[in-house]
């Protein structure tokens, strides 16, 4: 005989996913998943986030790598909560471990929740955290066609941030292309270039946050 | 993506649906991966034959039905397979369109021996 099952293969991480989108929703917690290969600046731009909060803006932050707890310690200097999620060989962060690192955390007292995720283009964009966004991070240094090459999480992120803008004298990278790439595979993508280092952009990447979070706190209960 | 790991999860969805019915045999799972799912259908099919060789459940068939990004137009409402990347509606040339399929990574069925039969 047969079954219909009609099931989500990551049917368990579905719902622990919903359950963290139902706490953020009650708690007023806006949630972002940041998704990028590994060295496309993730932590530098968290970095700058939340050097440009003000002192009692309450923010944290979730960080995940295999191995090492570097990203936490380089993000705690700012003085907000920081936890480190280390995944021991999972190449992406789940809605289990998110649960989990969450546990001694009080979410009435968080209002933005940053999510860096493993440095990996392809599985973290098949697993829902809970958040209310992905936003996708593309270097200058990696190629303008990583959007046709890595068509999933760009469909599935609504901001594209094209860092280290700074090089861009020294590299072929082909903005224009970049842009139109992205735009191919996901036409709605809201785009932002900025240059950590130089402390470039982020202005534009700061409005599209605070616009989003207004979104998210603005909308109907699910 | 790693398709042992969802070999391994579709394998236990299968267990935990033989369980509820008294054990009866599995002979065939089917799942729908979608072009944009990130899941490669070959190492899938290769990562659960390598999964259930040797076991009970080395006769399982995994049956991969593979499906394509379909965009439907929000101005006149054609839907149209679009390929990995957006094209504007063949129909009305509007480029306000939606992806409603195309990432699907899901179970669909489970066929089982009647246990009765057997």
């Amino acid at each position: 005989m047969r079954v219909a099952v009609e099931e989500k293969v990551l049917n368990e991480n579905q719902r622990l996913a919903l359950e963290l989108r139902q706490r953020f929703h009650d708690h007023n917690v806006f949630c972002l998943n940041l998704i990028s290969a590994p060295g496309s600046g993730k932590t530098s731009l968290l970095e700058r986030t939340l050097e440009s909060m003000s002192r009692d803006a309450r923010v944290a932050v979730l960080t995940g790598d295999i191995q090492t707890e570097n990203d936490a310690r380089r993000l705690a200097c700012a003085g907000f909560p920081v936890k480190q999620i280390t995944t021991g060989g999972t190449c992406h962060l789940d809605a289990k471990m998110i649960t989990k690192a969450l546990a001694d955390w009080d979410l009435e007292k968080i209002d933005i929740l940053f999510i860096e995720n493993v440095g990996n283009l392809v599985c973290p964009a098949s697993y829902d955290l809970g958040e209310h966004a992905k936003v996708v991070l593309l270097s200058v240094t990696e190629g303008e066609d990583k959007p046709l090459k890595y068509p999933s999480i760009f469909l599935r992120s609504e901001l594209c941030v094209i860092n280290k803008t700074d090089l861009l004298p020294y590299v072929p990278f082909d903005l224009a292309a970049a842009r139109e790439n992205a735009r191919k595979v996901h036409p709605d993508i809201d785009l932002v270039e900025i240059s950590c280092t130089k402390r470039n952009g982020l202005d534009e990447w700061l409005a599209w946050v605070s616009r989003r979070q207004q979104k998210a706190m603005g909308a109907p209960a699910l | 993506m790693h398709e042992l790991g969802i070999a391994e999860s579709i394998l236990q969805r299968v267990q935990q649906e033989a369980a509820q019915r008294s054990g009866a045999r599995a002979t065939k799972v089917g799942v729908r991966v979608g072009e944009l799912s990130g899941v490669d259908p070959e190492a899938l099919a290769f990562g659960f034959e390598a999964l259930v060789k040797d076991t009970p459940y080395e006769s399982l068939v995994l049956e991969i039905d593979l499906r394509k990004r379909v965009q439907r137009c929000r101005a006149c409402g054609r839907e149209y397979e679009s390929g990995m990347l957006f094209s504007a509606c063949p129909g009305c040339g509007s480029e306000d369109t939606a992806c409603i399929a195309g990432d699907e990574l899901d179970i669909a069925f489970i066929e089982l021996e009647d246990p009765a039969c057997v």
